[in-house]
């Protein structure tokens, strides 16, 4: 595997470990970035904040976007990646406890790429995770060395 | 014909009628009398002047026989003691004239050439008498008067003495309507005079008087009678829109108690109706978070659970094992009720789209599904085909997945595992069903099943939370529809539904 790497944006420490442990498990090795809310996320994303300085010509090759967040929801961080240029083809998973039709049709809206329900039951989650893996780092193609011009 | 007598009052008409009767009985007696008098009075004359006339032809006899003129004529110049007659002519055998006498004295008196008959003619004034002088049945002549009487003078004094009676008559006429208007027409005038006072002041009080005792009399009282009558009538009137006024302002503050009322409850209304669209608000805020913070800790817990079971399996042993999987089994149930839940609430919450929904097809598709997830069991379906109805497609499809999937779960242990979906047409119902011959139930519960987390089978039978068809209900009821069953241990159940028959108007449902 190459230097793709994930940014997962996830307030729940527990469903933070168990996606990791998932992702382990089926094998996926990519680094895997993790912030708390969606002010961090941007940060992280547009190298402001706490994360200033960072390289930003170095996007997430997948972003795993939970909608309920601190701060600014999983929705507004969306938003606001869409209307930058820097980044707004990189690929967005909504990936949320919610099934409310309404969450669906505002994140297709407001320009991601999927959406996955988290399952309560671990097998199933890990077996989603594992598959949004497997996809998103192996099978889905994204322009070179991960520069979004 | 424009009568000549203009009848204003009785009075004058009784004055006149009296007046008329009076003349006309004077008139037709005064020329009956007349004409009669006149009659006689010719009669004798006639009667007369032909005795004359036979007397002074006999006197002349002699003088014929003689032709003696001398003694003819002075026999006829005896009629000079008759002033009435002018003129005499005595006219020989042969029809000559032999004599004659005029009264004034000239003989130029134009007599007849030839003497006619016996007559007595009338002409006027005039009087002629022709009598043939006969002596021993031999005409030896005739004789010619000529006389005259004053009819005029007769005549114009009858008709100044009917005059003369006719005024006295007017006079009398007078009198007698004076007399007759004291007991006729001055009682008919009284009433006449009330009845125009009531008319004018509308007061019911006056009263005629009572003269006489005849028809007049009679209806004096009976018009003293109805006007008590009227009177009464009219008090009763009175009082009675009276009454009618009263109850109509009483009506009407009624009404207007019943607006005010309306416009409260109006208001009322509104703030209710406000109240509950806050409630559902909260209500999908709450199943907002529902689906997200209750999920996520269960995610946890079955997650840790499971990674317990996969990282430390070694070091376990079977106890530790059965109380890591019954804890995951919990989680697992209250996963699904959470789900179960959520969609029960979203069944209230949605608006329903009324669309032409193929039943058929829906239900092919469930049950697609449902072999999906269970590629092992073998279940005889039959689905009928062309149910079409005017529904919700997305309600009916979790009512249909809800049916067909306690179907598949109850037949798992029946060895000819059959469902069945059709429609049935009672009249002008339509009657949708699913039958399985699975587990059934005993129909004393029935009315339990349709309660949330009702359940009639334990979970070591069959599994499931039991919100199924308390969903299907309320999915039923939204569409106007009812939803029973029939069942029987061991023989499988049936369940029916109907939705509405027409679309109503999409108000709240």
């Amino acid at each position: 595997m190459d230097d793709k790497f994930i940014l997962m944006v996830e307030d729940n420490p527990d469903d933070e470990e168990m996606t990791l442990r998932s992702l382990q498990q089926a094998g996926i090795a990519n680094e895997v970035q993790v912030v708390r809310d969606g002010v961090e996320a941007l940060d992280f994303l547009f190298g402001t904040g706490s994360f200033a300085g960072r390289d930003t010509a170095r996007m997430p090759a997948l972003v795993l976007l939970d909608l309920k967040l601190p701060k600014l929801n999983g929705i507004d961080v969306l938003t606001r990646m869409r209307q930058h240029e820097l980044t707004r083809t990189v690929p967005v998973v909504i990936l949320t406890s919610s099934s409310e039709d309404e969450d669906m049709a505002r994140s297709y809206a407001s320009g991601a790429n999927s959406y996955v329900r988290k399952p309560v039951i671990f097998a199933d989650f890990a077996g989603v995770v594992s598959q949004l893996g497997l996809y998103w780092m192996l099978l889905n193609q994204i322009p070179n060395g991960n520069r979004t011009r | 014909m424009k009568p000549f007598i203009r009848l204003r009052s009785v009075r004058y008409k009784l004055f006149v009628g009296v007046l008329l009767t009076s003349i006309a009985a004077l008139l037709v007696t005064g020329a009956s009398l007349m004409a009669y008098d006149l009659h006689n009075l010719k009669t004798s004359l006639a009667d007369d002047l032909n005795t004359q006339a036979e007397l002074i032809g006999r006197a002349c006899v002699p003088a014929l026989q003689f032709d003696d003129q001398k003694t003819a004529n002075s026999n006829l110049a005896l009629l000079q003691a008759r002033p009435m007659i002018d003129a005499a002519a005595l006219y020989n055998a042969k029809g000559a004239i032999f004599g004659s006498y005029s009264r004034a004295g000239n003989a130029a008196a134009d007599f007849p050439q030839l003497p006619g008959d016996d007559a007595v003619e009338f002409d006027g004034e005039n009087i002629t008498v022709t009598r043939r002088i006969v002596d021993n049945n031999e005409i030896l002549g005739s004789l010619y008067l000529h006389a005259h009487y004053n009819l005029y003078q007769r005549v114009r004094n009858y008709i100044g003495i009917v005059l003369a009676v006719s005024s006295l008559a007017l006079l009398i006429s007078l009198l007698l309507s004076t007399w007759l208007q004291a007991t006729v027409t001055r009682p008919i005038q009284d009433i006449t005079k009330v009845a125009q006072q009531v008319i004018e002041k509308r007061d019911y009080s006056p009263r005629a008087h009572k003269t006489t005792d005849d028809e007049i009399g009679y209806l004096v009282d009976a018009f003293n009678r109805m006007l008590a009558e009227i009177g009464t009538r009219a008090q009763a009137q009175e009082a009675s829109n009276r009454e009618l006024a009263r109850e109509v302002a009483e009506r009407k503050s009624a009404e207007d108690e019943i607006m005010r009322l309306n416009r409260d409850l109006e208001a009322r209304v509104q703030e209710r109706t406000n109240k509950l669209q806050e409630i559902n608000s909260e209500l999908e805020a709450f199943s907002y978070s529902v689906s997200h913070d209750l999920r996520a800790p269960l995610r946890a817990i079955d997650g840790f659970s499971q990674a317990l079971l996969t990282e430390f399996g070694a070091q376990t042993d079977e106890k530790m094992r059965h109380y890591l999987q019954r804890i995951k089994v919990g989680t697992a149930r209250m996963g699904q009720l959470i789900e179960d839940l959520l969609n029960l609430s979203r069944i209230s919450r949605l608006e329903i789209l009324w669309r032409e929904v193929d039943l058929s097809a829906l239900a092919n598709q469930v049950v697609q599904d449902l072999q999906q997830r269970d590629p092992e069991r073998k279940v005889t379906v039959s689905i009928w085909d062309n149910i079409t109805v005017h529904a919700d497609q997305r309600l009916l499809r979790v009512a249909l997945e809800n049916l067909l999937g306690n179907a598949w779960k109850f037949t798992g242990k029946t060895g000819e595992a059959r469902i069945e979906f059709g429609m049935l047409q009672e009249g002008e119902r339509r009657i949708i069903f699913v039958r399985d011959n699975g587990a059934g139930f005993d129909m004393a519960y029935a009315d339990k099943l349709f309660g949330a987390f009702q359940r009639l089978h334990g979970m070591h039978e069959f599994p499931g939370t039991g919100i199924g068809l308390a969903t299907v209900q309320r999915i039923v009821n939204r569409h106007g529809g009812r939803i029973w069953c029939q069942a029987a241990p061991g023989k499988g159940a049936t369940f029916f539904f109907t939705l509405q028959a027409e679309p109503q108007q999409h108000g709240p449902a």
